[in-house]
């Protein structure tokens, strides 16, 4: 089928697209304006801003943690507003189905789940699978692992290091390697209750530095396109910038990406110890032109936190809310469920400026990302709000009429001027993340590009607009319309398949033979138990 | 081989399907009970979306405590590897599932790899008498009991007791607990929801908090039954909540009393029960008052079925996804004796195409 999007405004920064035009569809794919041009279908687009469908590189969406989270909290399923029924289990809380119907209602057609725990991969795609509409990718959690942290131990060749790696993104089909406060889970389990990046695992011998080094390399080596995706030590600490400013001079030439680096953005001035060090990490990731971050902006209300850094996780036990957490020590990382709600007092608004500080201070938008770190700083649902505190210094000064000024006292953020751009924001959510993932296909707008297009009629809410899409096509197939469901498909699993060296093979049947007393069978599940047709894509390594 | 039913007259499966479909579009309220696979589960749910019916594991009780244990409180867990590798102190909580005791002999067979002291002593918690899973080598469990009390009694006491406070009855053996945990890197309690009550559970918890508050504990989740602990988990991905779920008024509603599926049958509510076991033995009711469509592996129609088709067994008759207790996760399993009996899964996706015009999403 041939379709005509025509009039639109099109934005789309890779290919120099700027302005009133049309846009064709063959298929599954955007082609160029064809001889004669006789469209089987035309989209009119005047009055609407056309851009490629966006891309979330940081959403825990699936998995075990995030299943874990709606087992403990079922009662915040009342909080979800109840959906119309022409869409199947579209009205089910917090659900899979869900996921994938609001995520495309605003015009996201690639969702990044960046936490997988390699032992609980076929649940994690599993649960991706029931995700409708949208493709999906995951990374896979290294750097609590006894077999690596083992192999650092001992000074394992380079090659034999980057052979488990890529052993660990080929079984578990993942789109790269996460590394979640490397080597804290492991302490742990050992009773140490604080871990900086100059720590040592207690029974390895090895620093939390030396794993990030490691892992940093090895991703490299083996071409994975996505830079080491690393959760910092310190989350949520008072001083953690410290430890940020460390890892971001840690990167050392070599590209690494900062997950979440809001939760890292606290300094320790003022009365209360606790104060926004925005300005300084801005100005080093300014610097530091191979490091990129994602922000993970808090918004303020009820959500929950679901992280796998297990440590970090029980020492905020106590600010649950409801009280109720789960704590699970798992093979690596494990993972801990801690609901919490953010207040508009000093601490939370302290967080919030944090959040949009970074976002205004860092100049480029091919390296900050647009992440809530779904659900831990916010759901995903509050994006809308979110894009229009960026490109509105009005939305951001009516807000900061009910917050605590003192914290406000201690930020930039009212000194701020910018305001995004349609363009940046096309970059931050579309170009930058395809680019950094290796999705060639997808991010721009370009002839033989993959069919993802999010179409928004223009509004003076920004919020309204980017919440609502006009229109959205995933691989060709117009999904939503006026901002609803209008088709149900299944989308892809995203994954690399870089080479698997038969000899690690054999040794981790050896290890897990010995260690777990099972065959590496029960953890290596084929394609077809996710019994769906097509369920993974594969996206190549750089050569 | 006959594989489908109406009543007791053979039929071809296409029919036998319609018949149950028809049966489902007609009911006024629907019950689904299951011990199925992982897509025999997410087709259960997603017909149970378009019938507007409840849905329930069939042997529900046990499961239903282990999911309060979740949503009510929260837990402190570890994973079954790390338990094997690191546990140096092993305390069985109560009656284990008999599925476990082959995991509990083989934590006595083996030594904790990356606990510095390479030993592992056990510990059972329970009134004197109880079934204990046997141990390999000849070893045996310590008792901490207060004679016949209950479980939950018996761990309020031991809880008791580690905080210094005084017991109206003391447990028996503590001291040598008390000192095995002031030694121990990482004890580990085994728990379920067999034979375990809420309050055990809680109280269970409460006593490896407090452990946590200077050194490290946790606790390991050995499901009442693996099935059920894998629709449980896709139940909570696919609607936002665990298992006892209806769709009575269009949307999913979570509600562990009003959607416990025998409490539902048993009261009347329920009008038509699919019941979903390629192994649990069906029910036996003779004024059945409710239709019965039964999804079994049989030879034979189920008495007093209005339907009866023949279903494989997951990981036996056919590949599945299944939870494991072993791994703590969801596992991929071969066919042992690969057959021709159609999976649950595809039954039903059958049964929802004559019942319904467009497919559900699973």
């Amino acid at each position: 089928m041939l379709t005509k999007i025509a009039s639109g405004d099109i934005i789309d920064p890779v290919n120099g697209r700027l302005g009133k035009g049309d846009l064709w569809i063959k298929d599954d794919k955007i082609v160029p304006a064809p001889a004669g041009g006789a469209a089987d279908r035309i989209i009119e687009a005047s009055g609407c801003i056309v851009m490629a469908g966006a891309i979330d590189i940081h959403s825990h969406i699936g998995g075990g943690n995030v299943n874990t989270a709606r087992l403990l909290l079922p009662e915040q399923h009342a909080a979800h507003q109840v959906r119309p029924a022409t869409t199947p289990l579209s009205n089910a809380g917090w659900s899979t189905f869900q996921t994938g119907c609001l995520y495309a209602k605003m015009g996201f057609t690639t969702v990044v789940e960046p936490a997988m725990s390699p032992g609980a991969a076929l649940h994690t795609h599993l649960e991706l699978a029931d995700i409708p509409i949208i493709d999906k990718a995951t990374l896979a959690i290294l750097g609590n692992d006894d077999f690596l942290l083992s192999m650092i131990r001992d000074d394992a060749p380079r090659t034999m290091i980057e052979d488990y790696v890529a052993w660990t993104v080929a079984s578990t089909r993942a789109l790269g390697v996460k590394v979640i406060n490397a080597g804290a889970a492991a302490a742990f389990k050992e009773n140490v209750r604080t871990f900086s990046l100059d720590d040592v695992v207690p029974s390895y011998g090895v620093s939390s530095r030396k794993i990030v080094k490691t892992l940093q390399a090895a991703v490299d080596s083996l071409g994975l396109p996505h830079p080491l995706h690393v959760h910092c030590n310190n989350l949520g600490s008072p001083g953690s910038a410290d430890t940020a400013a460390a890892t971001i001079a840690a990167a050392d030439g070599l590209p690494l990406h900062l997950a979440h680096l809001q939760f890292y953005g606290y300094g320790t001035e003022g009365k209360r110890g606790f104060s926004s060090a925005a300005a300084r990490l801005a100005e080093l990731v300014n610097a530091t032109p191979e490091v990129t971050i994602d922000i993970g902006q808090v918004m303020f209300g009820q959500t929950v936190t679901v992280s796998s850094d297990v440590m970090r996780q029980f020492s905020a036990r106590g600010s649950a809310h409801p009280k109720k957490t789960v704590i699970h020590d798992g093979d690596g990382n494990g993972g801990g469920i801690v609901p919490y709600s953010y207040g508009k007092d000093f601490y939370g608004t302290m967080q919030w400026a944090i959040g949009l500080e970074l976002f205004l201070l860092i100049d480029d938008p091919w390296r900050v990302f647009f992440t809530t770190d779904h659900p831990n700083g916010a759901p995903f649902t509050a994006y809308p709000a979110l894009f229009e505190l960026l490109m509105s210094r009005e939305a951001r000064t009516e807000m900061t009429a009910g917050l605590s000024s003192s914290a406000l006292a201690l930020s930039t953020l009212a000194a701020i001027d910018r305001e995004y751009t349609f363009e940046e924001i096309a970059i931050m959510t579309r170009a930058a993340p395809a680019k950094l993932l290796g999705l060639t296909d997808r991010g721009h707008l370009g002839a033989g590009a993959t069919a993802d297009i999010a179409i928004y009629r223009r509004d003076r809410s920004i919020a309204k607009m980017l919440g609502r899409a006009a229109y959205v096509f995933k691989d060709g197939d117009l999904v939503v319309q006026d901002g609803e469901i209008i088709h149900y498909r299944w989308g892809k699993a995203l994954r690399l398949k870089p080479p698997v060296d038969k000899a690690m093979v054999r040794r981790l049947e050896d290890y897990h033979q010995q260690r777990y007393g099972l065959s590496l069978d029960w953890f290596n599940f084929p394609d077809s138990a996710i019994a769906r047709e097509q369920p993974f894509g594969e996206v190549p390594c750089r050569t | 081989m006959a594989v489908a039913w109406i009543g007791n007259r053979e039929a071809l499966i296409e029919h036998a399907a319609a018949h149950a479909a028809s049966l489902l579009s007609s009911s006024r309220c629907p019950v689904f009970s299951f011990d199925t696979d992982i897509d025999g589960t997410r087709a259960a749910i997603a017909l149970a979306e378009r019938a507007g019916a409840a849905y329930d594991h069939a042997d529900g009780a046990a499961l239903a405590r282990e999911t309060a244990l979740f949503t009510d409180k929260g837990a402190m867990t570890v994973a079954p590897g790390e338990t094997r590798r690191r546990a140096d102190v092993v305390v069985i909580v109560g009656e284990l599932p008999r599925i476990h005791h082959g995991l509990v002999g083989e934590l006595a067979g083996t030594v904790p790899d990356l606990s510095t002291g390479n030993q592992r002593e056990f510990f059972v918690v329970g009134p004197n008498g109880m079934s204990v899973p046997p141990l390999n080598g000849g070893r045996k469990a310590t008792q901490l009991s207060c004679g016949q009390s209950s479980l939950a009694a018996t761990l309020a006491a031991l809880r008791a007791q580690y905080k210094g406070q005084r017991t109206s009855q003391p447990v028996s053996n503590f001291n040598d607990f008390a000192k095995a945990l002031a030694a121990a890197h990482f004890p580990v309690f085994l728990f379920s929801g067999h034979a375990a009550e809420g309050l055990a559970l809680e109280m269970l918890q409460g006593l490896i908090a407090d452990l946590n508050r200077k050194s490290r504990a946790s606790g390991l989740h050995l499901p009442a039954n693996e099935n059920g602990w894998g629709s449980t988990l896709a139940s909570a991905w696919m609607t936002g909540f665990p298992l006892r779920t209806g769709f009575a008024r269009g949307f999913p509603e979570f509600d562990p009393w009003r959607c416990d599926v025998a409490r539902m049958i048993a009261a009347g509510e329920a009008d038509l029960h699919l019941r979903i076991s390629a192994t649990t033995a069906q029910p036996k009711e003779k004024k059945r008052r409710i239709a019965l469509i039964a999804l079994t592996k049989t030879q034979e129609p189920v008495a007093g079925a209005a339907v009866t088709i023949a279903i494989g067994e997951a990981g036996v008759d056919h590949d599945a996804v299944v939870y494991s207790s072993r791994t703590g996760s969801l596992r991929s399993i071969d066919a042992q004796a690969a057959s021709q009996l159609p999976s649950a899964a595809t039954i039903i996706r059958l049964i929802a195409t004559h019942a319904f015009a467009e497919a559900p999403p699973c």
